[in-house]
């Protein structure tokens, strides 16, 4: 294998977490230095991403164990398909926000213990995708969950430290799920490693529980029914960009485990034969329709993007019970558009806070001319939400629906229909009352400040171009990676 | 060099009695070498022990027998793969514990009683040491009443009313913990005629044919000995107030190595000399296996209600020397590990968080939790300290509480009994009710406690935490070296 290809994952992973460390340090003699130092870790770190391109293309799959800390138990490597979209659109994002902090930042506290989270946060996610095995999975997985404490808490109002600590709970629930998922993996086949495909075989009661304690672990951090309940309070007292980052990637964390469960631990043929499919379906529309419907009660702008993507996780859960070619398209191409207009949406709120200090969508009428171009971006992310074509949102609805009606379901296509009509129920009336809505006062532009408007405009504009570009590489991506993993199903 | 190395076995006991004799004398004479000699001896204990740790490796399991004379006549003490993991532990956190001491104890305890302390405490440590060497029966009871009257010295000796009461209770219940297993001694020797343990090992099988009641109400005299002192549910209610009222060190050395060498005794005496068909007749491991899972969980209930730090941390010791006894008694080749792993890993996290709470009364002279608000602004070291710890006590990857965790399960699951894996989980779970919000509310908050820092932490104090803290680590990511000692003892012991 190419050393560029060996090296390039560690440095993926390793360099943010170096890089924390340097913050750290500087930040006690200059903020220039420090906001300038994690600006460039981000990019570089996406650079390298991107760097991995053509290797991943040429159809390589980079995996290698650092060291082992116990008998076929270690830290290890493995980038396929699947780890690099995620890891693309991770690093994308986090380089977006991170840009996007610098102004919101300025205003806030305790900016000093921001930024190296933030980075460190990367690092550990990153760590999530190109984990080789279940264990360096969930060592990542764990790390990213406790230090995403800090960015949760970072106002340290009392209903931050209540969200906080329903979190942490959670998160430690949930860790001790997935631990119990790995040690029954474990027990039963031997190896946790990712390279294996279908580590476990046979329907036993144990297998079935380390089914369930999986979903438990994964669907917690989706945001999956009933295990929600952490999100819609722990995403919207974050700082905006924090919350751009928890509701647009972290909660992926949780769907990429699931894959991995499904098409590693498991096989797609074991899925189907237990039932397992049924209960994931079975939550997944819950999900769905629990999630747009609580969106549209809910007056706090942040609240209700919350619950949004509690929705729209319930999309790529669907995704994942249909288990079909095109339902795996769908679903992770669902990965990228969600990243993008959720991350869109909540940049543009937390603008909206920057400019105006107003969270509740009452007073937000008229706001669309006090801030054209946010509320723009604002509106291209929420028709997208919608799922109107030709935005991003309607490509990953498409394919699902394609992929629901293969499997002979067209139940789900209804339900699909239906979350979009709430979409558009608690979406519209903001973008309609924002242009059109009363104002009493004279209107004058008053825009923020160009280092956050930069990246809602790249964002918002990614969910036109990828929605209606002809070569549509996350796409195209998505396509590869559902090929790879049913490859083994089919 | 090297015949005095033949005797490093003996040595590593008798230098520390020695010493710990001499420190009156230095006390009343020349003050100022008290502590260099206290501590030369403990170093001079451990290096004794990390050369007995590389013999056995290379070597494998040998006996000394004191002064020449062979098994049946003499002492004799057995240096096998379990008894160095012992005294590594033991020797290096009680290293680590006196260092931290000596600047703790100056402001807990009266001046003219400070010398007496190290007295105690090297008396203390040389018991346990002699404890994991000793093979045979007798001499088995001699330092477990050593370490116990000295084990309830080092409480009283703070000489307020609560330790008083505290040591006395201790005390009582461990008298008759000693008493329990005084008398499982002489039905052994009676049914057997010998007491050391290779031989009583050898003719047991024998007469347990004959005399198998003796046998059993031997074991159950040992099982409720040993059960009273390692403080196994329910049998700990003298733990949570002799922990939380001695002196930080003390609490320290109690909680984190005086209830592991129960557990280790244990093991020597029911994994190694009591033969097989004897659990048949009697199901001991399963008792011991109910007791321990509700000692976990009673354990972590307790410590949850809580208002003072120390007294949260004696009951979650409770809870953990559960885990010891659990993996203990699941007899797998995973579950044993864990549980033998276990007696290393709490012990650096469990002497690591009283000395961090101990730090923190020493800096403000506060204990409550509450009151705990926002001190990881002024303390920063001590509570990134003590996060570590209640990481480890969560079972967070890359601590060792992780491994002791992951062997627990996996030995749990190899015996087909995952019940006892949802104990562990549980239990996890409650750790993090109480471990975490200290440490949350520590760093984050808008409320603070009212406290003062009135001392600043002297670097004797600082060091012992930063090495405990990192080695949590370390043996978090590369466990191996303990493991593979742990390894070889389980393989010995179930064999």
């Amino acid at each position: 294998m190419d050393p560029l290809a060996t090296f390039l994952p560690l440095w993926i992973i390793f360099f943010p977490m170096a890089m924390t460390l340097i913050i750290y340090y500087v930040e006690q003699f200059s903020e220039k230095l420090r906001n300038a130092l994690a600006v460039l870790t981000s990019v570089i770190t996406f650079l390298s991403v991107v760097a991995l391109y053509p290797f991943i293309m040429g159809g390589d799959i980079i995996e290698y164990t650092l060291f082992e800390i116990i008998a076929n138990l270690g830290i290890s490597i493995r980038v396929d398909i699947l780890s690099y979209c995620l890891a693309l659109i991770a690093s994308f994002v986090w380089m977006l926000v991170t840009i996007y902090s610098l102004d919101y930042m300025a205003h806030e506290h305790a900016v000093n213990r921001y930024y190296p989270t933030l980075i460190v946060t990367l690092g550990s996610c990153l760590g999530i995708f190109m984990a080789g095995d279940l264990f360096t999975l969930f060592v990542f997985f764990e790390l990213m969950s406790l230090i995403s404490y800090i960015l949760v808490v970072h106002e340290e109002s009392p209903e931050a430290l209540r969200a906080g600590y329903k979190y942490l709970i959670l998160t430690i629930i949930g860790g001790l799920a997935l631990f119990f998922g790995i040690i029954a993996t474990f027990e039963l086949a031997g190896t946790v490693s990712l390279s294996v495909i279908g580590m476990v075989t046979q329907d036993t009661p144990l297998a079935m529980f380390a089914f369930l304690s999986f979903l438990i672990g994964f669907g917690m951090k989706a945001g999956m029914f009933p295990l929600h309940v952490w999100l819609p309070d722990a995403h919207p007292v974050a700082p905006s960009p924090a919350s751009a980052l928890l509701s647009g990637i972290m909660l992926k964390t949780g769907a990429y485990g699931m894959f991995r469960v499904i098409f590693h631990v498991f096989s797609v043929d074991l899925m189907r034969d237990t039932g397992s499919t049924t209960i994931i379906a079975a939550l997944a529309i819950i999900t769905i329709l629990l999630g747009s419907a609580v969106a549209i009660t809910q007056d706090d702008l942040k609240r209700r993007l919350a619950y949004s993507s509690i929705g729209q996780m319930g999309y790529i859960l669907l995704g994942i019970a249909i288990l079909n070619e095109q339902a795996m398209i769908g679903t992770i191409f669902h990965v990228f558009s969600h990243a993008i207009m959720k991350s869109t949406l909540f940049m543009v709120a937390g603008a909206i806070i920057v400019k105006t200090g107003k969270r509740s969508i009452k007073e937000l009428s008229g706001i669309g001319r006090e801030m054209p171009y946010t509320m723009m971006a604002f509106t291209l992310a929420a028709l997208a939400m919608i799922g109107l074509p030709p935005f991003n949102g309607f490509l990953s609805k498409w394919t699902l629906s394609l992929g629901a009606l293969d499997a002979g379901n067209p139940y789900f296509v209804v339900v699909l229909l239906i979350s979009s009509l709430m979409n558009g129920v608690y979406y519209l009336p903001i973008i309609i009352a924002a242009f059109f809505g009363d104002h009493e006062k004279e209107f004058t532009v008053s825009e923020v400040p160009i280092k956050m408007l930069v990246p809602i405009g790249i964002l918002a504009l990614c969910t036109i171009i990828f929605g209606l570009s002809p070569v549509n590489f996350p796409y195209t991506l998505s396509r590869m990676a559902a090929m790879l993993l049913l490859q083994a199903g089919f | 060099m090297t015949s005095l190395a033949v005797h490093f076995p003996a040595l590593v006991v008798v230098n520390l009695l020695i010493c710990s004799f001499v420190m009156p004398v230095l006390d009343r004479w020349k003050k100022n070498l008290v502590i260099p000699v206290a501590l030369g001896s403990m170093a001079l204990s451990f290096v004794f022990s990390i050369h007995l740790a590389v013999r056995v490796s290379v070597e494998g399991a040998f006996g000394y027998a004191m002064g020449g004379w062979v098994a049946p006549w003499g002492i004799e003490f057995v240096v096998d793969h379990f008894s160095v993991f012992m005294l590594l532990t033991l020797t290096g956190v009680g290293l680590l514990i006196l260092v931290y001491a000596t600047q703790d104890l100056v402001h807990e305890l009266k001046e003219d009683v400070l010398g007496w302390y190290y007295t105690l405490y090297l008396l203390l440590m040389a018991s346990m040491v002699g404890l994991a060497l000793t093979n045979d029966l007798f001499n088995l009871f001699v330092f477990v009443e050593i370490c116990a009257i000295a084990s309830c010295a080092i409480i009283s000796i703070k000489e307020n009313r609560e330790c008083i009461e505290a040591s006395l209770k201790y005390l009582i219940l461990s008298a008759v913990g000693s008493g329990g297993m005084l008398l499982g001694i002489a039905m052994i020797y009676m049914v057997t005629g010998h007491l050391n343990f290779t031989h009583v090992t050898e003719a047991l099988p024998q007469a347990f044919e004959l005399y198998p009641r003796n046998i059993m109400v031997a074991m159950a005299l040992f099982a409720a000995g040993i059960g009273v002192k390692a403080a196994l549910f329910p049998l700990h209610v003298w733990l949570p107030d002799a922990h939380s009222s001695a002196p930080s060190p003390s609490s320290a050395i109690l909680s984190g190595l005086v209830i592991k060498v129960y557990a280790a005794v244990f093991i020597k005496l029911f994994l190694k000399m009591f033969p097989w068909e004897a659990y048949e007749a009697i199901p001991l491991m399963t008792i011991v296996l109910i007791m321990s899972s509700v000692g976990i969980v009673m354990g972590s209930m307790f410590a949850i209600v809580q208002e003072d730090i120390k007294k949260m941390l004696a009951y979650s010791s409770v809870a953990q020397i559960g885990y010891v006894f659990l993996g203990i008694a699941l007899l797998s080749q995973n579950g044993t590990l864990g549980g033998i792993l276990h007696i290393f890993n709490h012990a650096l996290m469990k002497s690591m968080l009283f000395m961090a709470a101990g730090a923190i009364i020493y800096c403000t002279g506060v204990r409550r939790i509450s009151d705990l608000k926002g001190i990881g602004t002024k303390m920063p070291m001590v509570m990134s300290v003590f996060s570590i710890g209640a990481f480890s006590m969560v079972g967070i990857p890359m601590t060792n509480g992780f491994i002791s965790k992951w062997y627990l399960a996996i030995g749990a699951l190899d015996v087909d009994k995952p019940l006892y894996v949802a104990v562990i989980l549980l239990s996890s779970l409650l750790n993090g009710v109480y471990y975490l919000p200290i440490v949350v509310n520590a760093f984050f908050g808008e409320h603070k406690g009212n406290f003062q820092m009135s001392r600043k932490l002297p670097l004797q104090m600082a060091i012992p935490l930063i090495i405990l803290a990192s080695a949590i680590i370390i043996t978090g990511i590369f466990p191996r070296l303990m493991l593979d000692l742990a390894d070889k003892a389980v393989l010995f012991l179930l064999n």
